[in-house]
This record gives structure tokens, C-alpha cells and sequence, in this order.
């Protein structure tokens, strides 16, 4: 097994493109989760008339995170601005759900999802690496 | 509704401890080839030279490796062979991610077989889907979709950039609907219906817990017979609650009755049904002060207390859908979990009993039809 030159050739992509790579990963997951979240809530609108908005919103919003992860990948500033915002406020949301007594964060699937992905694509976005792989060329990081 | 399984909670501990150990073990080999140990410096300089995408990748596939391995023994047969299996490829795989160049298709191929393989097992019955095993399959997605991204853009022709950018989203989106699918379709004995955990009892009631439900039945019935004019009992305390189309039940609560406990003097709500003539009581619920929190049950499983888990509540209108797996809710609604409740129904509530999680079918179109 060679631990040398093809290995690395193979596995390396140019350090500035890995977080926003990476982000958009993460945002894309979330997003395929909030149109399954957005679909499902259909059946209850027939009955619920608010759910019916709920849903749509849900779908729409979905939709607008699959462009935002496009458009991190292709290290456009306003979708990371946008995904920033997004991030921020999901995760604000989610702190302040856990310290309520209703039970919205129990166990290891919640954690990942509302805080651990947010906190990651936060920290990827907002790191050296992905503010430098933003900049336009001839400004500073 | 979907709960850590006490055998598979070793797994979180063997996740956290295999992170520690591969930062300590990389601190290690930083710290040998500042000593210029050849093989050491070797290593290191390979490492370095991988990207950060290809390092979370293979770090998330050990970590879904090791969590196979440790849920060995809680599995039989061909599920623990497979889990075998799975859990030394994915760590040869984790560790071919560093240092080899052939590691990116066996890895898709790896993680799609698994993640499809569990969505199988759920549906079929074989496996209930619980915190871990779902987290598990998070893990592996987002290590699929980084390990996608690494793939070399082949001839840039619309159906494959259409598949490239559908591929992922579908994937995720599949296994969410298969997961959900499986868990309702095969519910366990503690699941009075989507969303309603059973507080754990005993099979068959003894003599005297048949006397103290029959008791407890009777009180209630006294107690609360003085509020079948709902204006009495909004005299009482008791706070209407928001009206809505799916449920043609009314909860009212009375938020001086919170520290009773199981109290036929004290309930903390009274149930009303919508009827042509108005509303009309037909029982009281009981509810302990925090989830989790199982009440007394002096009718042992006659008596059986339920709570309401995953469930997406929406302010707006007050209205409920239910969360999926993967514990997310449309916009605006948020993951909800209630304390413990007891229901005594005064009306006849058909085969499911006076004390059952919900008003029976038939009883609640004879209600609503009276």
C-alpha cells in the first residue's frame, strides 16, 4: 500500500475549497431534511388549515437551501451572508428550545441536527479557511 | 416515539471514545515525526496532504464502523454477521481515505448498501428504528455526500448533471420516508398509536388493582359530575382549550390542579366533546408535572399512563403533525414531548375501557352525532 504521491494526488483538493465544500454538504442534508419535514406536514393540512402554510413555507424554504448550498459551492459571498443568517437563527432557536420544558431536544439525533450541523456550517463559514475562500481576489480574509 | 434502545446506548460512549482516540493518536504521530522518526514523518506528511473533506469523510465512517462493531451483540444472526461485516469496512475504508486512491467508489458503494440495507431491515420489521441506529444513518449520509463531492466532473451532459444534483437529496430524502415508514408500520407494545408512549406495566391486573381502577373510575365520575355545564367549570378555574378542527375534544385545564397527583378531586383537565347540542363532558385526564415522570397506576395495567412524544406542535392555530425521524418539523412548529397523562373516560369507551389513551372510533361518531 503506498502511503506517497497517488494517494495524495487523489484526496487533495485545494485547501480553500474544502469549507464551503464541506458547508454546502451539510447544508444540502439539512435542506433534504426540511422537504421531507415540508411533505409530510401535507396530510395534516387537509384537517389543519395552518399546517397547510407550514408546509408550504417548509418546502419553499427547503427549496431556497438546496440554491444557497449551489451557490456556497461555487464561493458566491451572499449565499454564505444568507447561510450564515440561516445557521445563526436555527441555532439560537434550538438553544432556546432546549432550555424550555417541553422535551425538543432528547437524545443524540436531535443534537445533531438542530445543533451540531448549525454549529458546524457556522464555524466553517465564519472560520479563516472560509472567510479566505470567499474573498474575492486582492482583498484580505 | 423514538427512544435510545438501552442495549445500543454504548454506542454513543464508543463514538466519543474513538474520536479522542484518533486526536490522540494523530497528536502521537505529530509529536514522533518532530523527532524525526522516518516512518512517523511519513505518515504525517500524508496526512497533511489530505483534504479536510477526505479526513471528516473517513473520521465519520470510522466512527460509523466502530458504532457497528459495538452493536454486535445486542443483534443475532445474519444481522450481527452483517454488522460484522459493515463495521470492518467501513474502518478499512476510513483509513484507505488517507492513504490510498482507490478508496472513493468502494466508500459509495459501502455507504449506499448500508444505508439502503437498514432502511430494508426497518421496513421489514427486522430492526426498530431507535436514536442510534438513525444517527448512525446520518452520519454515513453526510459521509456519502462529501464522498460524492470528491468524485472528478465527468462529461458535463444534463443528465448527469441532473442525476449529480438529485442523487444526494433523494438518497437522504428515501431514507427518512423508509425509516419513518418502518417505525410506524411495526410499532412496539408501548405505542397506544403514532405518538403515544405507554408507561410499562405489568400484563394482568390482580384482583385489587381491579378494585382501585373500579374506585378511581367511580371518584372521578363524582368529582367531576358537578362540571357538565362547561360554565361551572370555567367558574372552577378550568381554562378552555384552543378549539380545533382535527379534534372534536376539548381539553379544559386548570393550572391550580398542577401539583395534585392523581387526585379525583384535583384533575388537571376536563374533556368535553363537540356535539350538535353543544358541548358534553365525558371525562377527566390526569397529568403528571414533567416528561418522563410515570404517575401512580393503582389499577396497575388497568390503569396505564401515555405520554405524547415527537410530535410537531404549531402555536399558529394550535395545531399537530408529527416530526420525522430525523427529529425536524416544518417551519414553525417545533418538537414537542408531554408529561405523562391518565385518561377516565365517564362515557362508555367501547373495547379500548374507561381509562384507554384514546376515546374509541365508535364512541366518538356517536358523540358527535348526538
Amino acid at each position: 500500500m503506498s502511503i506517497t504521491s497517488p494517494a495524495v494526488t487523489a484526496n487533495t483538493v485545494p485547501s480553500t475549497t474544502n469549507a464551503p465544500e464541506i458547508a454546502s454538504v451539510l447544508v444540502v442534508t439539512q435542506a433534504s431534511l426540511s422537504l421531507v419535514a415540508g411533505l409530510s406536514a401535507i396530510p395534516f393540512g387537509i384537517v389543519e388549515p395552518g399546517f397547510r402554510v407550514l408546509s408550504l413555507v417548509t418546502i419553499l424554504v427547503a427549496i431556497a437551501m438546496f440554491w444557497l448550498a449551489r451557490n456556497l459551492r461555487r464561493q458566491r459571498g451572499w449565499a454564505r451572508r444568507w447561510v450564515i443568517a440561516l445557521e445563526a437563527f436555527s441555532l439560537v432557536a434550538s438553544l432556546l428550545l432546549t432550555v424550555l420544558p417541553i422535551g425538543a431536544m432528547r437524545g443524540p439525533v436531535p443534537v445533531l441536527v438542530n445543533l451540531v450541523m448549525p454549529a458546524a456550517v457556522l464555524a466553517l463559514l465564519i472560520s479563516r479557511s472560509g472567510r479566505a475562500a470567499f474573498a474575492r481576489p486582492g482583498t484580505t480574509a | 416515539m423514538y427512544d435510545i434502545a438501552g442495549e445500543h446506548a454504548a454506542a454513543i460512549g464508543a463514538a466519543i471514545a474513538l474520536l479522542v482516540i484518533v486526536w490522540l493518536v494523530l497528536r502521537a504521530l505529530s509529536v514522533l515525526a518532530h523527532r524525526r522518526v522516518g516512518w512517523a514523518v511519513a505518515l504525517r506528511d500524508t496526512y497533511r496532504a489530505t483534504s479536510a473533506i477526505t479526513k471528516l469523510a473517513a473520521v465519520l465512517m470510522l466512527v460509523s464502523g466502530v458504532i457497528h462493531l459495538v452493536l454486535i451483540p445486542s443483534h443475532e444472526r445474519i444481522t450481527a454477521v452483517l454488522f460484522l461485516v459493515n463495521g470492518f469496512g467501513f474502518i478499512v475504508l476510513g483509513v484507505a481515505a488517507v492513504f490510498t486512491s482507490w478508496w472513493r467508489r468502494p466508500a459509495v458503494l459501502w455507504l449506499v448498501a448500508t444505508i439502503v440495507a437498514y432502511v430494508v431491515w426497518v421496513v421489514a420489521g427486522w430492526e426498530t428504528p431507535d436514536q442510534i441506529g438513525i444517527a448512525c444513518k446520518l452520519i454515513e449520509l453526510v459521509a456519502l455526500g462529501l464522498t460524492l463531492r470528491l468524485a472528478q466532473p465527468g462529461r458535463r451532459t444534463w443528465p448527469r448533471r441532473i442525476w449529480r444534483a438529485v442523487a444526494f437529496p433523494l438518497m437522504a430524502s428515501v431514507t427518512t420516508l423508509g425509516i419513518w415508514v418502518g417505525g410506524l408500520a411495526h410499532p412496539d407494545a408501548l405505542h397506544a398509536h403514532a405518538g403515544a408512549i405507554l408507561q410499562p406495566v405489568a400484563g394482568v391486573a390482580t384482583p385489587e388493582q381491579r378494585d382501585a381502577a373500579a374506585r378511581l373510575l367511580s371518584d372521578t365520575r363524582a368529582s367531576i359530575a358537578r362540571y357538565q355545564d362547561p360554565a361551572v367549570a370555567i367558574a372552577a378555574g378550568f381554562k378552555p382549550g384552543a378549539v380545533s378542527s382535527a379534534d372534536p375534544l376539548r381539553h379544559f385545564e386548570n393550572s391550580a390542579n398542577a401539583n395534585a397527583v392523581l387526585d379525583p378531586n384535583h384533575p388537571q383537565a376536563l374533556v368535553y366533546a363537540q356535539t350538535t347540542h353543544g358541548l358534553q363532558l365525558i371525562g377527566a385526564m390526569y397529568q403528571m408535572k414533567r416528561a418522563g415522570q410515570w404517575g401512580p397506576d393503582p389499577g396497575g395495567p388497568l390503569t396505564q399512563w401515555h405520554q405524547h412524544e415527537g410530535i410537531c406542535f404549531s402555536p399558529f392555530g394550535f395545531e399537530f403533525s408529527f416530526e420525522t425521524p430525523f427529529w425536524t418539523c416544518p417551519v414553525g412548529s417545533t418538537s414537542i414531548t408531554t408529561p405523562p397523562m391518565l385518561h377516565v373516560w365517564i362515557v362508555d369507551n367501547g373495547k379500548l375501557g374507561p381509562f384507554a389513551a384514546d376515546l374509541d372510533k365508535t364512541a366518538e361518531k356517536q358523540l358527535q352525532g348526538s
